[in-house]
């Protein structure tokens, strides 16, 4: 009996974590299939069976399509300036030691605010009356009247993105950090030996040793980035209009304020398999480019 | 394009060539004084929002509403906190938030410790668990909950702390495995092999041996689900209705709908939630950062 226990103790210690996978990923799943399919309200599951017509409205759906592109739109952007910046900062911090000791501390500042106060913080600083950005934007005569931030349609989303950034760049420091230190050190004794300048080291040594780690950070924050919800449910609900609607909170709004949990299910589907499409292109397209590089 | 203490900014290669006006402005731009700017200007930006926050929660309310200057001018008040704890179930909310966060943090160590483990050690579920638990990280959460409700409900605790600790728990696992596993691959595989030899069982190679050398991993995955718990807002919102089980990110977002803007008070409030994680994160700043970083990149 012991040694029995012994030998499949490996699957057993596995198993609490499989049955968590389980109850949150593949059991979820099959149940908004197939909720998708049923004209549910939240108080009444699987009533009314009506195969793929949620989906047909999807299709149909305008503001679907506006949060998707939103979606895309503020993960494309945050993620690229994240991750610009996140690994400009770790380049710059390899030289300077010291302030970089207390950079690299700071940084989990922003990183581990809870995304509520977050956006609480940036009401504030967008607020058109009340808030520092338009105070100081009137004292140094750069705008005349105050600016309603979060309240125009074309700026909404970029104010959105502007606390996305604040938060979430040092995630990608602190990444980019890594994968600058756990390069080896030899090429770059060589290069110094033999006389090579800073800016040809970065060229022809750090880019394009570091590059394929970077870009997994890329694939890694841009996905993480679709998730985006709690920014904009506390900044701007979606609005103005829909200009800052965004997949997450329409499925919530459709689910959970309009209790249209079947059609909510179908917008889940759809917006699953958009995730999985991109996350298998941009893991291909990665090692495409990998390969062309070798 | 750097002048590092291990790099020559210039070739040593014997003769001095003559710079062009482009080496002169990369010079410039990525030369020490202009490093130190571009540090000083991102520090700036880390705690201005910050300081801003913390000034506003002490400014009096009437100042507030007239002048978004950063510094208080007329005067110093403790009353917005006064208010904020007043006006809402602040300290309900704290105390909701922390036992959550307690609770599953040690639910999520006691499960995806052995977990890593054995799919480190022993490659139990091969490379399809692996890419399993990253995929479920990646995934938006608003995908599941729907079910996750419907799940939470069937088993009676809707609206209860210990319903929205389990999702928590569940839904940090994946964190806790990615931040864990790096710290398992790089220890000795020698050391369990002795400890085998020596008549440990795999359980308990994995309590006495492995687990006290993998201290610093497991301090830095907890800091960080608890910190991932605590912020958590979908599920909550979700999970959670009243008083008795809403934690901080649902209590505090109450305060944008029911009063208006009372930027005061919900300054206060926002920082008394952000400062114990501040000082967590800082108590273990190295801990953290060393998970992080560690666990980075895997390719």
């Amino acid at each position: 009996m012991k040694e029995k226990i012994e030998r499949y103790m490996p699957k057993l210690m596995v198993l609490p974590t499989f049955i968590i996978l389980l109850i949150i990923s593949l059991v979820p799943l099959i149940y908004v299939l197939g909720i998708s399919m049923t004209d549910s309200t939240i108080s009444k599951p699987f009533t009314d069976f009506i195969w793929f017509e949620n989906y047909k409205q999807a299709f149909k759906d305008e503001v679907l399509g506006t949060s998707l592109k939103n979606t895309l739109l503020f993960a494309f952007v945050v993620t690229a300036i994240e991750t610009f910046l996140g690994f400009l900062l770790a380049y710059i911090m390899r030289f300077e030691k010291k302030l970089g000791q207390f950079f690299r501390t700071l940084v989990l500042l922003p990183l581990f605010t809870p995304p509520v106060a977050i956006a609480m913080i940036w009401r504030l600083i967008y607020d058109p009356n009340q808030g520092m950005l338009n105070y100081y934007l009137q004292k140094w005569g750069i705008s005349t009247a105050p600016i309603a931030f979060l309240g125009q349609t074309e700026l909404a989303l970029p104010s959105i993105m502007l606390a996305d950034i604040w938060q979430w760049t040092p995630f990608c420091f602190l990444l980019c950090m890594s994968a600058l230190q756990a390069l080896p050190k030899e090429p770059f004794e060589a290069a110094g030996v033999d006389g090579a300048s800073g800016s040809y080291i970065f060229r022809r040594l750090t880019l394009p040793m570091v590059a394929p780690n970077v870009l997994v950070i890329f694939l890694f924050r841009f996905l993480i980035s679709m998730k985006v919800f709690d920014l904009v449910y506390m900044l701007t609900f979606g609005g103005p209009g829909n200009s800052t609607q965004v997949a997450s909170f329409y499925i919530y709004r459709v689910a959970f304020k309009q209790f249209q949990t079947g059609y909510g299910g179908a917008l889940s589907i759809l917006m699953l398999i958009l995730v999985s499409v991109l996350a298998m292109v941009l893991t291909q397209g990665r090692e495409l480019i990998m390969k062309r590089t070798e | 394009m750097a002048t590092a203490d291990d790099l020559p900014m210039e070739t040593i290669a014997g003769h001095n060539r003559k710079k062009t006006v482009a080496q002169i402005l990369l010079g410039f731009f990525f030369g020490r004084p202009a490093r130190i700017a571009l540090l000083l200007i991102f520090i700036a930006m880390i705690l201005v929002p910050i300081f801003y926050i913390a000034m506003t929660s002490l400014k009096i309310p009437i100042e507030i509403r007239t002048s978004g200057a950063i510094l208080p001018k007329t005067g110093i008040t403790f009353e917005n906190y006064v208010k904020a704890f007043r006006n809402v179930p602040l300290i309900r909310y704290l105390f909701n938030s922390l036992f959550v966060a307690v609770f599953s943090t040690i639910l999520v160590l006691c499960v995806a410790v052995p977990a890593t483990y054995s799919m480190v050690r022993f490659k139990t579920g091969g490379a399809f668990l692996n890419a399993w638990v990253l995929g479920t990280y990646v995934m938006p959460p608003i995908v599941v909950s729907i079910p996750i409700l419907a799940m939470v409900k069937m088993v009676s605790l809707q609206d209860t702390l210990i319903g929205l600790a389990l999702v928590h728990t569940m839904a940090n696992m994946p964190i806790a495995v990615w931040l864990i596993d790096s710290y398992i691959r790089s220890l000795p595989k020698e050391l369990e092999q002795a400890a085998w030899i020596d008549g440990y069982t795999k359980f308990q190679t994995l309590l006495k041996v492995v687990v006290p050398l993998i201290k610093p991993g497991i301090i830095s995955a907890g800091v960080i689900c608890a910190i991932l718990s605590w912020n958590e807002f979908l599920f909550a919102l979700i999970v959670t209705y009243g008083v008795n089980s809403n934690t901080f990110p649902i209590g505090i977002s109450r305060y944008t709908g029911e009063h208006g803007l009372q930027f005061g008070e919900m300054s206060a409030a926002a920082l008394v939630g952000i400062v114990p994680i501040y000082i967590l994160v800082l108590l273990f700043s190295r801990d953290v950062v060393e998970g992080l970083t560690r666990g980075g990149v895997k390719g």
